[in-house]
Formats: structure tokens, sequence, C-alpha cells
């Protein structure tokens, strides 16, 4: 199965939760997290199952007006 | 007594928020903000970047340093379902509910979708959010927003990072009479101090700045130029200025004036003349 993060494709090898697609893509913190544009609070990642095609973004602090 | 602004019970000594983008260098950004010496200032999120992970934490530790309030926005959001999810995103990672809300309704002029504006107003107050609206000058959207539950407004000036100061001086001044009891930030489109200075001048509560400081050629110094205007502006404001007059008032006192006796001499010489036989 493949999901989209940050607008990648990226390929996993058997379904997964987005804590073990945390794990294995490290972010830096601080970062938040959407799936398919809903926000996933921090505390939930290990119950969200993630299925093909889901669109992650992973997002950190950036300068802004 | 300090004459402080407060904006959801946060208590603040300085009138001006500036924004942290378009500025050279960190190093740059932290001495304007020393500089200006702001009550809060504003930040984004975005995609974090293969090879550019440790950029958000450098951004992260530098905010941290300056102690000062942080408030997220949402910036380019177009639709209330984007805006509402960025919110959530931006409480979680910079730990507030204070959140300046943007719904852009178009790209030429960024300026704000009054109608989803309203919209993701009340879903985020439902939220528990603190929602520091940008929005026009229009006084039905001014009142829409206050029934939502705003405690703050942040109309603009003009576009966003134009420059071109108020656009339209008499709305914004009908607003600051219509809605004399809740704070006024003017948003976008301030370009030099003698703008802040201005809408101060008028009544309004702060000015909320970015480009007009991180453009300038030498954005330190044009931060603290606002800085002093921005406080000029409210001490004129709090002083209340003198009425406008129609004709010339003499400002020194006419009792006293020299030479008078000689034009009332003459003038009496003369008319003494006239009387003789």
């Amino acid at each position: 199965m493949s999901v989209i993060v940050n607008g990648e494709i990226h390929s996993l090898s058997e379904p997964q939760t987005l804590a073990a697609l945390l794990c294995a893509l490290a972010p830096a913190p601080p970062f938040a997290v959407a799936r398919n544009e809903e926000f996933i609070p921090r505390a939930t990642y290990e119950e969200c199952r993630l299925s093909t095609g889901d669109r992650i973004d992973i997002v950190h602090p950036t300068v802004g007006g | 007594m300090e004459d402080q602004l407060t904006l959801y019970g946060h208590s603040f000594s300085s009138r001006l928020i500036l924004g942290t983008a378009r500025y050279e260098s960190p190093m740059q950004l932290a001495d304007a903000i020393r500089r200006a010496n702001p009550a809060m200032l504003t930040v984004s999120l975005r995609r974090q970047l293969p090879g550019k992970k440790e950029a958000g934490q450098a951004f992260w530790n530098l905010l941290r340093e300056t102690g000062k309030t942080i408030l997220p926005n949402t910036a380019g959001c177009h639709s209330v379902h984007e805006a509402v999810t960025t919110a959530c995103m931006a409480r979680e990672l910079f730990e507030t509910n204070l959140l300046k809300l943007e719904v852009i309704g178009d790209e030429m002029n960024l300026q704000p979708d009054p109608f989803a504006l309203v919209d993701a107003t009340v879903e985020l107050i439902k939220l528990g959010f603190q929602v520091f609206p940008y929005c026009t000058e229009d006084w039905v959207l001014c009142r829409r927003l206050m029934d939502a539950g705003c405690e703050v407004l942040m109309p603009w000036a003009a576009p966003i990072g134009t420059g071109q100061g108020p656009r339209n001086p008499t709305a914004l001044q009908e607003l600051r009479k219509r809605a004399p009891h809740i704070p006024l930030i003017v948003d976008a489109g301030l370009g030099i101090p003698s703008h802040a200075c201005q809408v101060m001048e008028w009544g309004f509560d702060g000015v909320l700045l970015n480009t007009a400081v991180s453009r300038a050629l030498d954005p330190v110094r044009m931060a603290g130029a606002f800085a002093a205007a921005v406080a000029a502006g409210r001490d004129a404001y709090r002083a209340g200025p003198m009425p406008v007059q129609e004709f010339a008032v003499p400002s020194t006192p006419d009792v006293g004036r020299p030479f008078t006796h000689c034009v009332d001499f003459i003038q009496h010489s003369y008319q003494a003349e006239e009387k003789r036989p």
C-alpha cells in the first residue's frame, strides 16, 4: 500500500498506524499532523490506522505575517 | 496607570504586533523583535520538507528566546475546512488558543472571504479558540464577527504587503465610532510609520505589521521607527487632538502686541483733525 506524505508518494510494506509511519519518517519536533485534511491529535497517533491513498500532512513552525 | 492593551484577557504594554516573515536572516528577525518590542509575534505552519527538518526547530527556539506571546495564523487558507484544520494543528504546535484567522477570498488582493470568515469564526470559537479575524472595514461583517463572539477585530488598511496605507480612511474611522469598545487592530497594508501613527490617532488599539518592517532597507531601524510611531499615535489619541477650525486663529496672544498705540494715536489724530472747524 502507499500513502502520500507532504505531497510525495510513500510506500508501506504493510498496513500500519500513523504512529508507526511517524516513527519511520522521524520528523523533527515540534510538528503536527493532518490526515486527509483532518487534524489528528498527537494523543491519537497510535490508534490512527492508515489506508492506501491517505494524504498525510506533517507541518512545523515557520515564519508568518 | 499604564496604558495596557487587553486582548482575550492577555494584557500588553506594546500596541504593535509584528510578523516574522520575509526577513533576510533569523538574526535580523531577532534584532527587529528586540527593537520593536512588540506585544505579540505572528507565526505560521508549513509542511516539513526533507533536508530542512531542523528549520522548524531553529525557528521555534528563536521564538521561545524572545519570550513574546505567539499568534499563529491560518495564512493561505481558502475554505472554512482548511482554516479549521490549520487552526487545530497550530494550537497543538504552538500550545495556544490564540489564532489570527485568515480565510482568503481573492488571489489578486488577498482580500478576506467575509462569508467563510464568519463561518470559520463560529466553528473555531465553539472549539475554544480566541479568534483575531483578519477582516475588511465592512461594518456588517464586523458586526457578524462580534456576534460570533470575537473580542478583537483586525480590519485591513490595504491589501497585504502593498504598503499603501489606509485606502478607505472614512470607513475605518466610521468603524471605530460604531464599535467604540472592542479592540480594533489595523492589520495589513501599512507601509510607513506615519500610516501607523495616523490610525492610532484615529483611536485604533494597535497595528499588525510585517512587510513594512521586513522589506525596509534597514528592517531593524524601521522596527524602531514603527514602535515610536505607534506610541506617538496612541499618546496623541489619549491627549485629545484639537478641533479643526475653518479660519485662522492666532496662536500668539493679541493683548500687549507692540505698535498698536501708534495706530490708535494716528487714527485718533486724523479723527481730531476732521472734527476741527
